[in-house]
């Protein structure tokens, strides 16, 4: 059974750089530097928001040869209504009053 | 591609990849093509070391899930079910560890009441050590007597020796002899043999098994133990209900003969603070108390419960050490005699974890795997990878 839990600040920071890209792809090497996030806090967070539903992820191929492709992430609806009411710098300690934001 | 990104290629949650995809092929896969498009190679292997920290925690719980994995895959019944599901399952699966965890849980709400209730903290260490030393016996017997089913009827039989030494060199108080004194403490050989014996000699029934539960009663009629003489009965007695045999008439009417014995004879020890009586004291004294004695208590028969619905092939084994400790927790209620692993002693507990040796490791997974998957039947897995699950 999920729970209703707080929001990390790195979770709301990450969201709130998803939520800037607007509709565009980002990657992750790009989303650790701009969130400032170590991406091994990153990878487990991404992964949680987009079992849960709140990211898209697809493979990209890459616009040059000999490289490999890469895992892009973007919010879906209902992760920019995520992002929307929990933006960055509020206390992390507050419960979020949200079946769906169990992060 | 940078150099370090083939080393991606063999750490654990790449192997992973491979054979729990579903679990984690978000991870390690975007990682490793993310490193690689990082033109500065430092940048790339700090990126991707820090990406290994984080991830790894996620590779090693799916590493340790792997064992499980024909009853946690897609499709499965629990597939949809929290990662506590699946080592509830797997735990429910296992007496034997299933066993481990109740012992331990049973001891902490023993030592929950001890402090509560004022106990010495000595009490409470011995308590501790107790269980320390019943899980190392089972650790290290564990493997021999898989090993050594045909030597179970003779060392029933020297175990009943021990009771009977006991009996008769044992240390006295109010007329009975049921201690030896060891490192200064007194250790009661009844709590700690009589129920690996029982259970044992449920599995494994033999001329010489049933001489060592006779000379057991025997021993439990000369101490005299009436609580142990009366778990004897009622062991018995559903042994004999579940799966009638010579060997359990004859140790029946032996033991039933040795619990009219102790009957002849008053037991006029009395009862001993933080040992015995405490399921009734220990509500007056707290609430918490109280539920961590009854729990505690309840704990003890989980194991029995949990392989007698999963496991048909041995459910004498299961009736059989369900109703040794239900016998042993009846006792503590009625007369001045130990309360089992909750109240103060050694003995129980290491009589508890010594007794979780007779039942089986594995409850009837190859039964249960294979009318749910075909060709996944795991003969022997190792509890290792349940207790660190646990742990």
């Amino acid at each position: 059974m999920s729970r209703t839990r707080a929001l990390s600040p790195h979770a709301r920071i990450v969201l709130a750089v998803l939520l800037d890209a607007g509709g565009r792809w980002s990657h992750g090497y790009e989303l650790a530097r701009l969130a400032d996030v170590k991406s091994g806090t990153l990878y487990p967070l991404l992964i949680r928001l987009e079992t849960q539903g709140y990211l898209e992820a697809e493979w990209q191929q890459p616009a040059e040869g000999g490289r490999p492709p890469r895992h892009a992430y973007r919010l879906t609806a209902s992760g920019v209504q995520l992002a929307r009411a929990n933006p960055p710098g509020q206390t992390s300690t507050r419960v979020v009053p949200r079946r769906e934001a169990t992060i | 591609m940078p150099v370090f990104v083939e080393v991606l290629q063999t750490w654990p949650a790449a192997r992973c990849k491979r054979r729990c995809r579903p679990r984690c092929k978000r991870g390690d896969g975007a990682i490793r093509c993310e490193a690689a498009s990082i033109p500065d190679d430092t940048k790339a292997l700090l990126f991707t070391l820090d990406s290994l920290c984080g991830l790894m925690p996620r590779a090693v719980a799916s590493h340790l899930l792997q064992p499980f994995a024909s009853l946690t895959g897609a499709g499965a019944p629990f597939s949809k079910g929290s990662t506590a599901m699946h080592i509830l399952d797997a735990t429910m699966r296992r007496p034997r560890a299933l066993g481990i965890a109740c012992v331990i849980g049973a001891v902490v709400l023993g030592v929950v009441y001890l402090a509560i209730a004022g106990a010495p903290m000595r009490y409470l260490g011995i308590n501790a050590g107790a269980l320390v030393i019943g899980l190392t016996m089972l650790a290290l017997l564990g493997r021999t007597v898989a090993a050594g089913q045909r030597w179970t009827g003779g060392a029933i039989i020297v175990m009943a020796g021990a009771l009977l030494a006991t009996a008769l060199l044992g240390s006295e108080a109010e007329g009975a002899a049921r201690w030896v004194f060891l490192g200064g403490l007194a250790i009661q050989p009844s709590l700690i043999l009589l129920p690996v014996m029982i259970v044992a000699f449920c599995r494994t029934r033999s001329v010489l098994a049933t001489g060592g539960i006779v000379a057991a009663a025997a021993a439990m009629a000369l101490q005299p133990d009436r609580a142990m003489t009366r778990m004897l009965v009622l062991c018995l007695t559903t042994l004999l209900v579940i799966r009638r045999d010579r060997h359990v008439v004859m140790a029946l009417a032996a033991s039933i003969a040795g619990f009219g014995a102790t009957l002849a004879r008053a037991d006029t020890l009395p009862a001993v603070p933080y040992v015995d009586q405490i399921l009734y004291s220990s509500f007056d004294i707290h609430v918490g108390a109280g539920l961590a004695v009854l729990g505690g208590s309840v704990l003890l028969l989980v194991p029995a419960i949990a392989g007698w619905n999963r496991d048909v092939e041995n459910r004498a084994t299961y009736a059989a050490f369900g109703a040794v400790w239900f016998a042993a927790i009846m006792a503590a209620a009625l007369g001045n005699y130990p309360t089992p692993i909750v109240g103060y002693g050694g003995s129980a507990i290491i009589g508890y974890a010594f007794s979780l040796l007779a039942l089986p490791k594995l409850a009837g997974l190859v039964a249960q795997v294979s009318s749910r998957t075909s060709g996944t039947t795991d003969g022997s897995p190792s509890d290792r990878h349940l207790l660190v699950a646990l742990a």
